[in-house]
């Protein structure tokens, strides 16, 4: 049996290419751990691809305390973890209550709750922070969660719709036959089903959360009070010339949500994918 | 798709009971929706409808945004500055512009290039789909600063790698530059977002039928035709989606430009989401700031409500 292949050559070259244009893509992420290592003179003094000529592991530590990254990385944490799986819960009992108990004008509602998902936030900034100063809940990471839930709720809402419509008609009736109401048909029936999507619901908006920056900026100008975004952009400002410590604050900065994504890889784009194409 | 059968309809006789019966909220009515509901919409109609109807309210104010300074009606005089007066708002809506259509082209064509090629069998295959994918999990506002970092122009990556390649006449101060800093910004913005666009195509591409495309080649056509007449039908509607989600993120970019030029140098890389922000909270012009605010509402609308509406059409 002769297994003798013809080489395909347009495959290897695009192969070839799609590497390399990869290794462009990580360039930056490259130079910037390289950098985060070194000292100002080194920086200013040697090619940029040279490794530290000392390798400067303190810039990490003392970036830490300039940019006060405890405080600031505990007050994204407290954030994201009421708000990403509160804002989850009411997503999913609004969508499961659009999707299946079939009431007048669900529709109407939904295109109304969908819509604000198109709306750029700047739009609501400046009555978003009269808002929220009248209820004297400004510079509040519990304040700043209300609005965080009310624009999480769009997308949410939207993606679980699509979910529990796809969930066969027969699963309610059965229910209902054993004498389950809406609350347990919710509860013991629907979300345990939904649990893939509110899994990949969970991650995408845990890093959005941890991302965001437009409505901090407005919300929280407390220096204490400030996220690790707010805080990046001090840092960037304040300490422009300290290249190491710089990028050294960049990649503590992105380091959770990059571990996030390393572990749950697979819900990310299973939830990219389900949010946005609808079954 | 019918969850709950309907009724039939009430005879004469039962119709009285019925009506009784009715006061009771019924699995499938409107009360019994109600506790589900009332949260998520009690949430977004104080922190999201309310805040975007006040901009709607505010944009007719003469007011600074400080709680001790009475409010002033002007009717539209925001607006008449902003047409008239207002020289950034040209800049800034020019900006928008360029970006909106720029990004509709460059990131959309690159991401669909590389879900075609890494739709196939490759070595590596996952792992170079990750490398495109990560930027876009990371805070725009992080992007921003390492991209400003990289395009230092001492130290930064890109002139150093346009001088150890000889290219030195290339060298540009990169952010500097009012010529040339919006397109800096929006590389960055390329090398953000295409990875998301890419992840959808692949999506995309695991509808087309297979067997239309061995049937295709069978019948003798080349890869482009294959493309032309099977892949790229199939591809339509995760095509409409990234269109209408590239729209909706270039409208609102602002963390990027904050993060890398604050608008400058010469307003050169203002955009409306920014410029709406400066003007209530730098300029302390409430009134403009909302009134620009209105403007980027209505130019979001007009672009994207036709998309939602055919959606939920479509979704008897």
């Amino acid at each position: 049996m002769s297994t003798r292949r013809r080489i395909n050559y347009p495959l290897i070259g695009l192969w070839i290419g799609l590497v390399l244009s990869s290794l462009i893509w990580l360039a930056p992420f490259v130079f910037m751990v390289l950098t985060s290592l070194k000292s100002t003179a080194d920086v200013n003094n040697s090619s940029i691809w040279s490794l530290p000529q000392e390798w400067q592991w303190h810039n990490y530590a003392d970036a830490a305390e300039r940019g006060d990254l405890w405080t600031v990385a505990w007050n994204s944490t407290y954030i994201a973890l009421i708000k990403v799986p509160l804002g989850l819960f009411i997503s999913a009992a609004a969508a499961f209550a659009i999707a299946r108990l079939r009431f007048k004008r669900h529709r109407a509602l939904l295109i109304v709750l969908t819509l604000g998902a198109m709306v750029p936030v700047q739009v609501a900034l400046a009555p978003m922070f009269t808002t929220l100063g009248s209820l004297n809940l400004l510079n509040s990471t519990n304040g700043i969660i209300l609005p965080y839930l009310a624009f999480g709720i769009p997308y949410q809402i939207f993606f679980l719709y699509g979910f529990f419509r796809s969930i066969p008609a027969d699963l309610d009736a059965s229910a209902r036959i054993d004498g389950a109401g809406n609350f347990r048909l919710f509860w013991t029936v629907m979300l345990p089903l939904a649990k893939p999507a509110l899994a990949a619901l969970f991650i995408l908006d845990f890093v959005a959360t941890w991302n965001e920056y437009g409505m901090a900026l407005v919300l929280l100008q407390d220096q204490n009070k400030a996220t690790v975004p707010l805080a990046l952009q001090a840092f960037q400002s304040q300490f422009t010339s300290n290249y190491g410590q710089l990028n050294a604050f960049i990649v503590m900065s992105i380091f959770p949500v990059l571990i996030v994504y390393l572990l749950f890889q697979r819900y990310f784009t299973q939830g990219a994918l389900a949010g946005a194409i609808k079954g | 798709m019918t969850s709950i059968a309907t009724a039939p309809p009430p005879t004469p006789a039962t119709e009285k009971r019925h009506r009784r019966r009715r006061r009771r909220p019924r699995p499938d009515s409107f009360l019994g929706a109600t506790p589900f509901l009332a949260p998520a919409v009690v949430l977004y109609s104080v922190f999201l409808l309310f805040p975007i109807v006040s901009a709607v309210y505010l944009s007719f104010l003469r007011w600074n945004g400080f709680p001790t300074t009475p409010q002033k009606w002007a009717g539209l005089d925001n607006y008449a500055e902003i047409f008239t007066n207002d020289t950034v708002f040209y800049t800034a809506l020019r900006n928008s512009v360029i970006w909106v259509v720029l990004s509709l082209i460059v990131p959309t064509v690159v991401a669909l290039g590389l879900a075609l090629a890494l739709n196939r069998r490759l070595l590596g295959r996952n792992l170079i789909r990750s490398i495109f994918y990560i930027p876009a999990v990371l805070a725009s506002i992080a992007v921003a600063t390492m991209w400003a970092w990289m395009y230092n122009p001492n130290a930064g990556l890109i002139n150093s790698v346009l001088t150890s390649l000889g290219g030195e006449s290339l060298i540009q101060d990169w952010l500097g530059d009012p010529k040339i800093a919006l397109y800096s910004v929006f590389v960055a913005f390329v090398w953000q977002t295409t990875g998301f666009s890419m992840v959808l195509f692949l999506a995309g591409l695991q509808s087309v039928p297979e067997e239309l495309v061995e049937a295709a080649r069978l019948d003798g056509a080349n890869p482009r035709q294959v493309f032309r007449h099977v892949t790229l039908p199939a591809l339509r509607p995760t095509l409409t989606v990234v269109l209408v989600l590239t729209v909706i993120s270039s409208l609102k970019v602002f963390d990027l430009i904050v993060g890398m030029t604050g608008g400058g140098p010469a307003q050169s890389t203002q955009v409306l989401a920014l410029w709406s922000y400066s003007q209530s909270f730098i300029n302390h012009n409430f009134g403009a700031g909302n009134a620009l605010a209105v403007v980027l509402l209505l130019i979001t609308l007009a672009l994207v409500l036709p998309y939602l509406l055919w959606t939920l059409k479509e979704d008897e």
